[in-house]
């Protein structure tokens, strides 16, 4: 219990002093923050609008002559109330509509393929590991370092060329056409026709870390005195890989599994520019482009947020599956 | 009474992807009877393993049975496949492993490692499973309450009870034990060994024993299997096998192993290393090593026949026991090392060369937000005399590591004065600063236990030693060439010339320490501390290491500071003991004192873990019934 406790507390501090220096790091810069801004976004030899500063000013939590600490405060108030200031790119949105928006789009997208991933290499994985130097290894263990090898966004446009343009079996863009917008079959039925090639993408290149994770690890296991001896015990085969070598050799890529949830909220940038998928990854991408502070601001302190509470989640299962992590710790 | 395991002509055969095969284990042959206790010996890489491995049928790639029979109750284990083996696995046949961490699953209960092998195995379910766990950490003398921890909750000790507990689950009749104590502290490792001793004797399962500690096995054992490069060349029971070796390899295992009660220690050691078995040996394999060897032995491999109530593999062996003809010296008539009560007498005359007195070192430990102070040492106080040899003895945890730091002024004591007697006047080790601690640490050298570890990898013998020739004397071009030849010959590599280019990986473990040693003494050192300098080197050159060290003490009249954890070396090699204890100096005296007239109780605890086969060949008849198996 107290592992659990003390992770929590980590968990909580860690937070707090990232969403701090979220704060700090504009306040940092030399002359005031607004007027830069402002002269950034409306040129340099920009007539200084008092008004726009002023809004500019709000937008960051900081309306004028507030000491540094009734800043801090609102700042946090604002972050309490959801309140992220206005997008420049979705002008009037606010940014958390904009980021409401584009998330459910991201997270079952990316969400999924990351579980399928996870669950179809490990189990690959741990069988190429039990079967070392069969075949099946061999292919598993040759091929997933070739397809390593190759940058997802370059597969990703080779996929969308082939079966987007030559072939013309799935649409090259958009998470949906035809449909509105809401949770009936015509429309699910849309969206997933249109995340068929990102998922694809992603589902290729998605197992490989797992695959050859869970193999190393597990060809490791084997070979411990534990395996060894539970032979000798006389343990049939499927309890010796599931129980003794599977069983260990999941600790790392179950972190590691929590740890890729938590970078979900960023969306996968490249993979959703390249197809036009209407998630977080290509909000972010225009984000950066547009010069869309207040946006960039949430995506990244949302990204922050889901890495935290990720790292989090994965001290907690790693503390259920690791007796030993308990002890170490406490 | 009759044989439960026979083995008959097994080979095993490795057949690694890039590497030349090679046999590990050659044509052996051997019987078990139910009941019996036999050990298995030899230096390591001489197959014990691997043939403990196959008699478990756990042999795995690049390795396998290439032929020959297991036959266990007349059954043999070798044709079986893994579905009609398995019946076997842990009923009859179950195993305790090295003592390392891991031969318990480390995310399982414990209770439920037991409820594998027993579900397994038995008709026992439920309730009456935990009945029998119970029963079982009764046997070993282990609390109830750890039957539902996790391993890592035990230590070190209690781990190997339940291993033993383990592998008794299931009343087998062979229990095979590879080395169950080795790294544990002395006195737990008696206690480990006496338990199984005790059970063996209740229960009447047949046990092998593989063990490299030749006082233990010597001990427990009633007949013994010695082997050498794969093949076994001695059988033999245990009290004669201490009394009247056959084979000169046995002879120089026995000669390795010293009486520390006796006045004058005497060690024999067994110099060169034993042959690459991936190459065709032609020959006996010990010949190149064997002082003994005659003109034959060169020529043809001698088999193991009976000769006796033994079986020895050994030309020499046998011809001798033709009426008439000249016998053989009984001990190994190689080198020696003698370390007299003489020596040892005049070494209390010689100079003090450094001095503790009341030296404490305290440690501040982070719990959670408090801080508490531990005692690694607690007002020690001791002398180094110049050329005599200082044992510190002690258990892990002892503080022994602590002593070592202190004195090479790698730390400095939290109170006491640690004097340093050099050439021009007193030292307070404690209080130098970085440009004396220079100074100083040229006369004070470590020599750490692993050879293995302490050497860059990288680097030839060359540069090894010309760092600190550079470092501490400046020396350049052919001064420096003249130092480094100087100092392997110092230390016995020769002819220089063949040494001088090498990398460590292509020298054996004890030429390993030699270059260690070789380096430490580059500085001129007054002072050595060796830290387990033989520890992790096979039995039957440890005396290689004590003869060299000694002879630096003896020559040089350097001052050395030997630290352990076993009382027998320190008896073989030190002029006076120190035992410590929990951080205290609990007992200080001539080495040969100490063993003689403990004072300490916790001395007396240490000294009766050192296995005695001495006494237990004495009290017991010299032939006992030996079942050697059928030749060929």
């Amino acid at each position: 219990m107290r592992y659990f406790l003390r992770r929590i507390g980590f968990f909580l501090a860690t937070l707090w002093a990232a969403v701090t220096l979220n704060f700090i790091i504009p306040r940092l810069q030399p002359g005031d923050p607004a007027e830069i801004m402002y002269k950034k976004l409306a040129g340099k030899d920009a007539e200084l609008d008092p008004a726009k500063i002023q809004a500019l000013r709000v937008m960051l939590g900081d309306p004028a002559g507030a000491s540094i600490w009734d800043q801090y405060w609102n700042y946090f108030g604002a972050l309490g109330r959801g309140e992220f200031g206005v997008s420049y790119t979705y002008f009037p949105y606010d940014v958390t509509a904009v980021i409401g928006k584009a998330l459910p789009w991201t997270v079952i997208l990316v969400g999924i393929t990351l579980i399928l991933s996870f669950l179809i290499g490990t189990v690959l994985g741990a069988f190429a590991a039990w079967r070392r130097n069969s075949r099946f290894d061999s292919v598993v263990t040759l091929g997933s370092t070739f397809i390593g090898t190759l940058p997802a966004f370059w597969l990703a446009l080779l996929i969308l060329f082939l079966l987007g343009y030559v072939l013309g079996w799935f649409p090259t863009s958009g998470g949906y056409d035809s449909s509105m917008p809401g949770w009936n079959l015509d429309f699910i039925a849309d969206a997933a026709y249109h995340s068929f090639l990102p998922a694809a993408v992603l589902m290729i290149v998605g197992p490989i870390g797992w695959i050859l994770g869970m193999r190393n690890t597990m060809i490791m296991n084997l070979g411990e005195d534990y395996v060894r001896l539970a032979r000798a015990k006389g343990v049939p085969d499927r309890q010796i890989a599931l129980r003794y070598a599977a069983r260990n050799a999941l600790l790392p890529s179950v972190t590691g599994l929590a740890l890729a949830l938590g970078s979900l909220l960023g969306g996968q940038i490249l993979i959703e520019q390249v197809f036009d998928y209407p998630g977080v990854g290509r909000l972010m991408g225009q984000a950066i482009s547009n010069k869309d502070y207040p946006l960039l601001q949430a995506l990244l302190l949302f990204t922050i947020v889901g890495v935290l509470l990720a790292n989090l989640i994965a001290d907690m299962i790693y503390g259920i599956l690791d007796p030993r992590a308990r002890k170490a710790s406490s | 009474m009759a044989a439960l395991l026979e083995v008959k002509n097994l080979t095993v055969r490795y057949e690694p992807r890039l590497h030349r095969p090679l046999d590990a284990v050659r044509d052996v042959s051997f019987t078990i009877e139910e009941g019996g206790f036999v050990g298995l010996i030899g230096e390591s890489g001489s197959g014990k393993s691997t043939l403990g491995d196959a008699l478990l049928r756990l042999t795995t790639r690049p390795g396998r049975i290439a032929a020959g029979e297991i036959l266990f109750d007349g059954h043999d284990l070798t044709a079986m496949t893994e579905d009609e083996l398995r019946p076997y696995r842990w009923r009859d046949i179950a195993t305790v492993f090295q003592s390392s961490m891991n031969a318990l699953n480390p995310v399982v209960r414990v209770e439920d490692q037991f409820r594998d092998a027993i579900e397994l195995h038995s008709p026992l379910r439920g309730g009456a499973v935990r009945e029998r766990v119970r029963e079982l950490f009764d046997m070993v003398m282990i609390e109830h309450r750890f039957i539902r921890a996790y391993p890592h909750e035990l230590s070190g000790g209690m781990r190997q009870r339940v291993n033993l507990a383990l592998a008794l689950a299931n009343h087998p009749r062979f229990v095979l034990l590879d080395e169950p104590t080795t790294g544990l502290d002395v006195v737990v490792q008696r206690s480990i060994l006496d338990a199984v001793r005790t059970l063996q004797r209740q229960q009447g399962f047949s046990v092998l024993f593989i063990s490299h500690d030749m006082g233990t096995v010597l001990e427990l054992s009633d007949r013994i299997l010695v082997m050498y490069a794969g093949k076994i060349v001695e059988e033999h029971t245990s009290a004669d096998l201490l009394r009247r070796p056959l084979h000169p390899y046995s002879k120089g295992l026995m000669g390795s192993y010293g009486d520390p009660r006796a006045e004058t220690v005497r060690l024999t050691y067994v110099p060169g290393r034993p042959p690459d078995l991936a190459l065709e040996l032609t020959g006996c394999p010990f010949a190149p090593r064997c002082p003994e060897a005659i003109g034959v032995c060169v020529e043809s491999a001698p088999e193991l026949l009976p000769l006796g109530d033994a079986r020895v593999a050994c030309h020499v062996a046998h011809a001798a026991s033709e009426p008439g003809a000249v016998q053989p010296p009984r001990r190994f008539a190689g080198p020696e090392f003698v370390k007299t009560a003489e020596e040892t007498r005049e070494a209390r005359d010689h100079d003090v060369l450094l001095q503790l007195e009341n030296v404490s070192r305290h440690y501040r430990v982070r719990s959670n937000l408090r801080f508490i102070t531990t005692a690694a040492v607690e007002s020690a106080s001791f002398e180094l005399r110049r050329g005599a040899v200082t044992a510190l003895v002690g258990q892990s945890g002892s503080g022994k590591s602590t002593l070592a730091k202190l004195i090479t002024g790698v730390e400095g004591p939290t109170s006491g004065a640690i004097t340093f007697h050099s050439d021009g006047g007193p030292l307070d080790v404690g209080s130098m600063r970085a440009r004396q601690l220079r100074q100083y640490r040229r006369q004070v050298q470590m020599v750490f236990q692993d050879p293995y570890s302490s050497l860059n990898p990288t680097k030839t013998l060359r540069y090894i030693l010309s760092r600190p020739l550079r470092n501490y004397h400046g020396l350049r071009g052919d001064a420096l060439s003249r130092s480094i030849e100087q100092l392997l010959e110092k230390v016995a590599l020769t002819p220089v010339s063949r040494y001088l280019n090498r990398y460590p990986h292509e020298l054996s473990g004890g030429q390993r320490q030699r270059v260690v040693i070789a380096r430490a003494l580059a500085a001129d050192p007054k002072l050595i501390v060796a830290d387990e300098p033989i520890s992790s080197l096979d039995v039957s050159i440890r005396a290689e290491i004590l003869e060299l060290l000694h002879g630096l003490v003896a020559d040089d009249g350097v001052t050395i500071l030997y630290i352990t954890h076993d009382l027998l070396s320190a008896r073989m090699i030190a002029d006076q003991i120190v035992v410590l204890k929990d951080g205290r100096v609990v007992e200080t005296g001539d080495a040969l004192d100490v063993i003689q007239h403990p004072q300490d109780d916790y001395t007396r605890l240490l000294l009766d873990a050192i296995p005695n086969p001495f006494e237990t060949a004495a009290a017991t008849p010299p032939a006992r019934a030996v079942t050697p198996a059928p030749a060929g």
